[in-house]
C-alpha cells in the first residue's frame, strides 16, 4: 500500500478493481464504509457480483483479463475530458519528458521487439537527453514526443466502443466508474484504488497496476490522504516477507539479485546505483552502496571488511535473465534437475496452477521437508488420490510449526505497520517456530561441515548466526548494529549498540542492517517501537488519522509514500483540509515527508517528490517492465476470442509458459471451451485452505467445492442450482456444487456471448469428501515480470455430473 | 393452546400481550448463574496478530494457566477496533483443532504411513541430504568460469506465514547454503 | 435498563464474524453441512448456531442485482412470549432478565415435554429458539448475558467490523437506530426499521423485509 487502512476513510471514490476487498480484506471495509459514510462513492468492477459489490454504491461486472482495456479507456477519458491535475502531472510525472526517436508502437508492438526470444531491447524506451545526460522536458507539454502527448496518442485507441466491445462493459456502465472516479481530479478530492490478486494473477499483471498508476498520476490521487493505489495483500506477512526478500531476484531491501557478470562488490553496485543529472533529484537509491555492505555485514559481521569485499564473493549469483521462481522450480523438478527442498507454510500441491502437473513434479524429489500446522496436500502428496504409494520414492519430513499465539516477534501489514506479537501459550506438543528449526538445521550443517569437511563451507561457517533462536535478537539485527564506535549529531554510539536511522548506514563496514527499510525500527532512546500502543496525534494528523505513535512503519515512520507530491511547489497541500504534510515556519508539519529537503519552489534545496525514482518523476512511461513502457490490452494467454479492437497481436508477446506434456492450452476462441474461469477465495477460508479447512467452524460456513455460474449458463447446460457438476480445460477436471446465481451474468464480448464461470481454490482432497483443487484447470503462463501465473483467467467447459467423486 | 406463529399473532390481536414477568413471580437467579460463568474472568491478556490476511488486526488472547481459553480483537488497535472477520473469530477453534500437528514425522521411500520421530533425528537427517547435496551438487563457476557459488538442486519455498524475523533467519540460511531457487506466496 | 441491539444490514459485509464469534464464545461444535447451491450455511438455526446470517438475492425494479444479508438472532422481546408459553408448563423455564432484558432459556427447559417445548418454539414469531432433542434444552441467543453483566459487549456486536452492529441501553439505541434510518434513507428510500417498539435486536433493512428473509419482521 502507498497508503494504509485507515487512510481509505479519507477518500472521496473508492475504487475496488482486482480485489473481493469485504471477503478477502474483510476488516477494510471498516474503512471503506466510514469513507461511504463521508460521502464517498464506492465502485467494484469486478467479474462477479460479491459481498463486496453488495455494500458498493455500484457493481460492474467486467470479463476477467480485460482490466487494461477498461482501464486504457479511462486513460483516454482523463485526456479527453481534460479531468487531469495540470500542476501535478507537469510538474511531478514524467509527463513533459521527450522521448527519443527509438521509440515506437505498432499495432499492438512497442520498438525493440525480438520474437524469437520472446522479449523487448529496452534500450530503445529511452528518454531524449541533453549534452549532460539530462533528459530533455517540454514543461508547456507542447513537444509531440513528449510522454504526455504520446500517451494520448497511445490510449486515443481506447474508445468507448472499442473497450466495451471487449470487457464485456456497457458503455453506460464504463461512463458510470469513469465520471465517478475521474472527479477526482481535482485537487482537493483524492480516489483510491483497492487491489489484490485479481490484479497480478494475469500475463499482463504488472501492467495492471502500471495503469492504475497512470490514472493516480494523472488524477494527482498519489501521496495524499484518500489517495493512492493499495495492494491490500492476502497474505498475514506477506509485505515483511518480500520486504525480506523470500524471493529469488532479490536481497532484503529490495536489491537486485547478485549476477554472474557482477564479480565483484564494486561492479555489483554500480551496476546497481543509478545517477540522476537532474539536480532537484533526490535519487534516493544512490544510497544503495550504504545499504547493500551493511547487509553484507549483517550477514557475515567482523569476517566482513573492505579488503575481502564485505564477504560479497560468498553469496550466490545467477545467471542473468535466468529464472528461479516457484513454476520453474516445478518445472526442473519434472526434469529431474532437484533434489530436495522446503516447503515451509505455503501448499504448492493445491495453490498452484496446473496442479496436476505439480502433483506430478513432486513424485521427481529424492526428499521434502515440509513445515506446516496441519497435514497438507503438499505434505501428504505422496498418497494422493490415484496414487500408489509403494512406487514413490520421494522421502518427506514433515515438521509441525507453531501457531501465531505460539511465538513472538514482528510483521508487517499492507500498509507497512510493524506489529510485536508477543507468545501467549507454549507451542502444541512438540511444535516449533520456523527458525526454531532453521537456526538448529543449520547448525547441524555448520558441524558436519566442520567435523568432515565438504565444498565450500566459506559461507555457512563465515557468517554472523546464532546457537539458538532469539526473535527480539533478530529484530535488532534487521534494525541493526554499530561495528565500531561512531558519532551521530554529537551522540557517541558503541559498537553493538543499535543505528538510529538508515541514514546512518554506511558502506564502510562500520555499520550493519539486514533490512535498511527497517533500520530506525529499535532504538537506543525509544527501544523497540513495534510495541507501541500510544494513540496520540496532533490535530492535523488526526484529521487524516495516521497514528504516528501506534507501533512504527517503513520508511522511518512514513505513514503516506509520496507525500511530497500532496503539496504544491511552495509546499502547501493541494487539499489543507485533509493534508498530509504542509511547509510551515521554514520546516515540514504532519507525517514525515519523503526527505528533509524543502519545498520545489526553493531552486537550490527543494527536490521532487518521487525520490525513489532517477529522475525524480513518476512514471506515466515507465520503461523498467520487460513487456512495455505503456499498458497495452493483450488477453490472456486463454480466451474465449480470436480477435481484439486494440492490434493484432491477441496475446501479450512477452508471457511466460513452459511446453512440458502437462502444459497444453487451448487455442483462442476454442470451442471446446468457451467459457472464461476465474478463480477466487472467499471469507471463511484462506488461500488454498490448508489452515481453515481445519478449522470446523469455518468449514461449516463454506464446506464444499462450488462453481458460481449464471441462471442463463445453467439453462444452456442443463444445470440445476445445487447439481454436482465437472468443469474441464485443457489441463484436467475438477468436480463441484453448481451456485446457478443471478451475480454472475453472461457478457457480451466481440459480438458474441462469452459465459463466465468462478471457482474457489481453497478446496483440497485431504479434507475429505470436499473437492479437490480447483487450479487443476488453471494455466501455467505468467507475467513476464514477475512470473505470477495467470490463476485469474482460463478457459473451461462445464457439464452435469453423473455422479461424483471428490466431493460427497 | 394455539401456540403455533400464526396462533401468536392472533393473540396479539386480542390483546393477549397483558402477561408479563412479573405476575409469574419468579426470581432471576438462573440468569445471575449466566454471568458468574464469564470465561476469560482473570485471564491474562496477551496481544498477537490475526493470522490471515495483511489488514494484521489487532487480537488478545486470554490466557488462564499456561492455556489459551479465549481470544477476541484488541479494541484498542486503531486499524481492527476490536472487531474481527470469521477467519480471525475463529483462531480459538483453530488452535485447539484436532488436526494439529504436534510431532515431526518421517514418511519413508516407498512407504504407506507417516511415522513419528524426535527433533534430533529428523534435523540430523535432513542435513545430512543438505550437505549431501550441496557437496555433489554445488556449483562453483559457471561455463563461461565466473565465480558464482550457488546451489541449484535445493529450494525453498514459503512463507508469508513467517514474522520477520523468521524471513531473515530463511533468507540468511538459504543464501548461506548457495540456494538460489528461493520463492513464496509474493507469487501466487 | 434494558439492553437492546442495532443491526443496520445496510452496513454488514456478511463476513459471518458474528456468526463464527458466536460459535468460539459459546463453545459450540461444528456442524457438519454440504454445498447445496447457497452460501447461507448451515442452513438455519440450530442448537449449534445461535446466530447465523441469512443470504437473499434479487433483482430490483431496475434490473440490478440486490444481495441482502440478514444476521439473524432471537430479538429478546420487550414482552417475549416464549417466556409466556413456557411458563404455562413448566414456570421458570425461558425467563426474561431484569437488568438487560434478555430472554434465556434456564436449566427447567429439561422438564418441558418434547412437544411443549416445539410450542414454545413455535410460538416465536421470528421462528428463533430451537430444541435439542439430546440436551433437551431450548437453544438461541443469550445476549452474551456472561459478558454483558461483566461491562462487556456481547461477541457478535464485538466482532462486527463495519458497525453493522451496536449494542447499548435501549433508549440510546432506538436514537441510534432512527439516526442511522435517515442516514440510510438518503442511499434506501424504503429502508426500515423492524419492530422497533416490540424487540429489542431491531434491524434496519434496506428495503421490504421478504427480500431478507420469511421470518425477519413480525408482520
Amino acid at each position: 500500500m502507498t497508503n494504509h487502512w485507515i487512510d481509505i476513510k479519507n477518500s472521496d471514490a473508492v475504487l475496488i478493481m482486482g480485489s473481493n476487498a469485504a471477503e478477502h480484506h474483510p476488516v477494510s471495509f471498516k474503512w471503506i464504509m466510514r469513507a461511504k459514510d463521508n460521502g464517498a462513492t464506492l465502485m467494484h468492477v469486478d467479474p462477479k457480483f460479491s459481498r463486496t459489490s453488495a455494500r458498493c454504491d455500484f457493481h460492474v461486472p467486467i470479463r476477467s483479463g480485460t482490466d487494461i482495456a477498461f482501464l486504457g479507456g479511462m486513460i483516454n477519458y482523463i485526456i479527453k475530458s481534460g479531468s487531469w491535475f495540470r500542476d501535478y502531472v507537469v510538474n511531478y510525472t514524467n509527463a513533459p519528458f521527450v522521448l527519443a526517436d527509438s521509440y515506437d508502437f505498432k499495432d499492438g508492438l512497442f520498438s525493440g521487439y525480438d520474437a524469437a526470444t520472446r522479449s523487448y531491447d529496452r534500450s530503445k524506451w529511452a528518454f531524449k537527453r541533453d549534452a549532460e545526460g539530462a533528459p530533455v522536458r517540454d514543461f508547456t507539454l507542447k513537444d509531440e514526443r513528449c510522454v504526455f502527448n504520446v500517451m494520448a496518442r497511445h490510449y486515443s485507441r481506447y474508445t468507448l466502443e472499442n473497450v466495451s466491445r471487449i470487457t464485456g462493459v456497457s458503455q453506460e456502465n464504463l461512463m458510470k466508474v469513469y465520471k465517478t472516479f475521474c472527479a477526482t481530479g481535482k485537487p482537493d478530492k483524492a480516489g483510491t484504488i483497492l487491489y489484490a490478486i485479481g490484479w497480478t494473477q494475469h500475463t499482463v499483471g504488472v501492467q495492471n497496476i502500471r495503469a492504475s498508476a497512470i490514472i493516480q498520476l494523472l488524477l494527482g490521487n498519489i501521496g495524499v490522504a484518500g489517495g493512492g493505489i493499495n495492494a491490500l495483500r492476502g497474505e498475514p506477512n506477506v509485505q515483511g516477507s518480500t520486504d525480506h526478500a523470500l524471493l529469488y531476484h532479490a536481497l532484503p531491501g529490495y536489491h537486485n539479485l547478485p549476477l554472474a557478470q557482477w564479480q565483484t562488490l564494486g561492479e555489483y553496485l554500480k551496476a546497481n546505483t543509478p545517477v540522476t543529472h537532474l539536480k532537484d533529484s533526490a535519487n534516493w537509491w544512490s544510497n544503495r552502496p550504504k545499504y547493500v555492505t551493511s547487509l553484507l555485514k549483517g550477514w557475515f559481521g567482523d569476517e566482513a571488511t573492505p579488503e575481502n569485499d564485505f564477504c560479497y564473493g560468498l553469496l550466490p549469483k545467477g545467471e542473468k535473465g535466468a529464472d528461479y521462481s516457484y513454476m520453474y522450480v516445478m518445472d526442473k523438478m519434472l526434469h529431474d534437475q532437484m533434489r530436495g527442498g522446503f516447503v515451509f507454510g505455503v501448499n504448492p500441491m493445491n495453490s498452484f496452477p496446473n496442479t496436476n502437473k505439480m502433483r506430478a513434479a513432486l513424485d521427481h524429489l529424492d526428499w521434502l521437508v515440509v513445515g506446516e500446522l496441519h497435514n497438507s496436500e503438499t505434505s501428504d502428496n505422496w498418497r494422493r488420490p490415484g496414487s500408489d504409494p509403494s512406487k514413490q520414492k520421494t522421502e518427506v519430513f514433515l515438521l509441525p510449526s507453531a501457531h501465531r499465539v505460539e511465538k513472538e516477534g514482528t510483521i508487517s501489514n499492507s500498509g507497512r505497520w510493524l506489529q510485536w506479537f508477543d507468545k501467549a501459550v507454549e507451542p502444541g506438543g512438540e511444535a516449533r517456530n520456523f527458525a526454531d528449526m532453521y537456526v538448529p538445521l543449520i547448525n547441524k550443517i555448520r558441524e558436519l561441515y566442520r567435523t568432515e569437511g565438504g565444498t565450500f563451507p566459506d559461507p555457512l561457517l563465515k557468517m554472523h548466526w546464532t546457537d539458538k533462536y532469539d526473535a527480539a535478537e533478530w529484530t535488532r539485527r534487521i534494525n541493526g548494529f554499530f561495528w565500531k564506535d561512531t558519532e551521530v549529531n554529537g551522540k557517541l554510539y558503541k559498537r553493538g549498540q543499535l543505528v538510529p536511522s538508515f541514514v546512518n548506514l554506511k558502506d564502510d563496514g562500520s555499520t550493519s542492517s539486514l533490512n535498511w527499510l527497517y533500520t530506525g525500527s529499535w532504538t537506543e532512546e525509544e527501544g523497540n517501537k513495534s510495541k507501541r500502543r500510544d494513540p496520540s496525534q496532533t490535530e492535523m494528523q488526526a484529521r487524516i488519522g495516521i497514528y504516528p505513535n501506534w507501533s512504527w512503519c517503513w520508511p522511518v515512520n512514513r505513514r503516506i509514500l509520496y507525500n511530497r507530491a500532496s503539496v504544491d511547489l511552495n509546499g502547501k497541500p493541494w487539499n489543507p483540509a485533509k493534508a498530509v504534510i504542509e511547509w510551515k515556519d521554514g520546516k515540514w508539519i504532519g507525517d514525515v515527508p519523503d526527505g528533509p529537503w524543502p519545498p520545489m519552489s526553493d531552486k537550490e534545496k527543494g527536490r521532487q517528490p518521487f525520490i525513489m525514482h532517477t529522475d525524480g518523476a513518476a512514471q506515466l512511461f515507465g520503461p523498467g517492465r520487460l513487456d512495455g513502457p505503456f499498458p497495452e490490452h493483450y488477453e490472456p494467454a486463454e480466451t474465449p476470442v480470436e480477435t481484439h479492437p486494440f492490434s493484432g497481436q491477441l496475446t501479450s508477446p512477452c508471457y511466460k509458459f513452459h511446453t512440458s506434456e502437462f502444459d497444453t492450452f487451448a487455442k483462442p476462441a476454442d470451442p471446446r471451451f468457451p467459457i472464461v474461469l476465474t478463480t477466487y477465495s472467499m471469507t471463511e477460508h484462506w488461500c488454498g485452505g490448508g489452515e481453515t479447512r481445519n478449522v470446523p467452524n469455518l468449514l461449516e460456513a463454506e464446506p464444499q467445492l462450488y462453481v458460481e455460474m449464471s441462471h442463463e449458463l445453467a439453462r444452456e447446460k442443463g444445470i440445476k442450482n445445487g447439481d454436482g457438476v465437472i468443469i474441464e480445460s485443457a489441463r484436467g477436471t475438477v468436480e463441484a456444487i453448481a451456485m446457478v446465481t443471478i451475480r454472475i451474468r453472461p457478457f457480451e464480448v466481440m459480438g458474441k456471448t462469452v459465459h463466465l464461470i468462478g471457482m474457489p481454490f481453497a478446496y483440497g482432497w485431504t479434507t475429505p469428501d470436499c473437492g479437490d483443487s480447483t487450479n487443476r484447470l488453471t494455466v501455467t503462463a505468467y507475467d513476464p515480470n514477475t512470473t505470477i501465473p495467470e490463476t485469474k483467467a482460463c478457459c473451461v467447459n462445464i457439464r452435469k455430473a453423473d455422479k461424483l467423486t471428490e466431493i460427497a | 393452546m394455539d401456540c403455533t406463529r400464526r396462533g401468536f399473532l392472533k393473540m396479539i390481536g386480542a390483546g393477549a400481550l397483558c402477561l408479563t414477568l412479573g405476575q409469574f413471580g419468579f426470581d432471576l437467579k438462573e440468569a445471575r448463574a449466566y454471568a458468574r460463568s464469564l470465561k476469560i474472568e482473570g485471564a491474562k491478556e496477551v496481544t498477537t496478530v490475526c493470522p490471515f490476511c495483511a489488514v494484521c488486526c489487532q487480537v488478545i488472547a486470554h490466557v488462564k494457566d499456561g492455556k489459551l481459553v479465549s481470544t477476541e480483537g484488541d479494541p484498542d488497535f486503531p486499524v481492527n477496533e476490536g472487531s474481527l472477520c470469521a477467519k480471525g473469530a475463529a483462531l480459538f477453534t483453530m488452535y485447539t483443532g484436532e488436526h494439529r500437528l504436534t510431532k515431526p514425522l518421517y514418511r519413508a521411500p516407498y512407504s504407506d504411513k507417516w511415522v513419528e520421530k524426535d527433533w534430533e533425528w529428523t534435523l540430523g537427517q535432513i542435513a545430512r541430504r543438505v550437505k549431501d547435496a550441496r557437496d555433489k551438487d554445488f556449483i562453483q563457476k559457471n561455463e563461461k568460469g565466473q565465480t558464482v557459488n550457488r546451489l541449484e538442486t535445493i529450494f525453498s519455498m514459503g512463507t508469508s506465514h513467517a514474522s520477520n524475523e523468521e524471513c531473515a533467519v530463511i533468507h540468511q540460511a538459504m543464501r548461506g547454503l548457495g540456494v538460489v531457487h528461493i520463492d513464496h506466496q509474493a507469487r501466487v | 435498563m434494558p439492553k437492546a441491539f442495532l443491526v443496520d444490514t445496510t452496513r454488514c459485509t456478511a463476513c459471518r464474524g458474528c456468526q463464527v464469534a458466536c460459535k468460539e464464545w459459546h463453545n459450540l461444535p461444528a456442524n457438519e453441512t454440504k454445498q447445496r447451491g447457497s452460501h447461507q450455511n448451515p442452513p438455519d438455526l440450530n442448537p449449534n448456531n445461535l446466530k447465523i446470517v441469512r443470504f437473499h438475492e434479487h433483482l430490483d425494479d431496475k434490473g440490478n442485482v440486490v444481495w441482502n444479508f440478514f444476521p439473524d438472532q432471537c430479538r429478546h422481546c420487550v414482552t417475549p412470549i416464549c417466556v409466556d408459553v413456557a411458563d404455562m408448563a413448566v414456570p421458570g423455564a425461558m425467563i426474561q432478565d431484569k437488568a438487560t432484558g434478555a430472554v434465556l432459556p434456564t436449566e427447567k427447559c429439561v422438564h418441558l415435554s418434547a412437544e411443549d417445548a416445539r410450542a414454545v418454539a413455535h410460538a416465536c414469531p421470528y421462528d428463533i429458539p430451537r430444541y435439542d432433542e439430546k440436551t433437551r434444552m431450548l437453544t438461541k441467543c443469550d445476549m452474551c448475558i456472561d459478558r454483558v453483566s461483566a461491562g462487556l459487549l456481547p461477541m457478535c456486536v464485538k466482532t462486527c467490523p463495519t458497525g453493522a452492529m451496536a449494542f447499548g441501553d435501549r433508549e440510546e439505541i432506538l436514537a441510534l437506530a432512527e439516526k442511522r434510518l435517515a442516514l440510510a434513507k438518503r442511499s434506501y428510500p424504503k429502508a426500515r426499521l423492524l419492530d422497533p417498539a416490540d424487540v429489542n435486536v431491531i434491524y434496519l433493512l434496506a428495503e421490504e423485509p421478504e427480500h431478507y428473509h420469511e421470518h425477519a419482521a413480525f408482520v
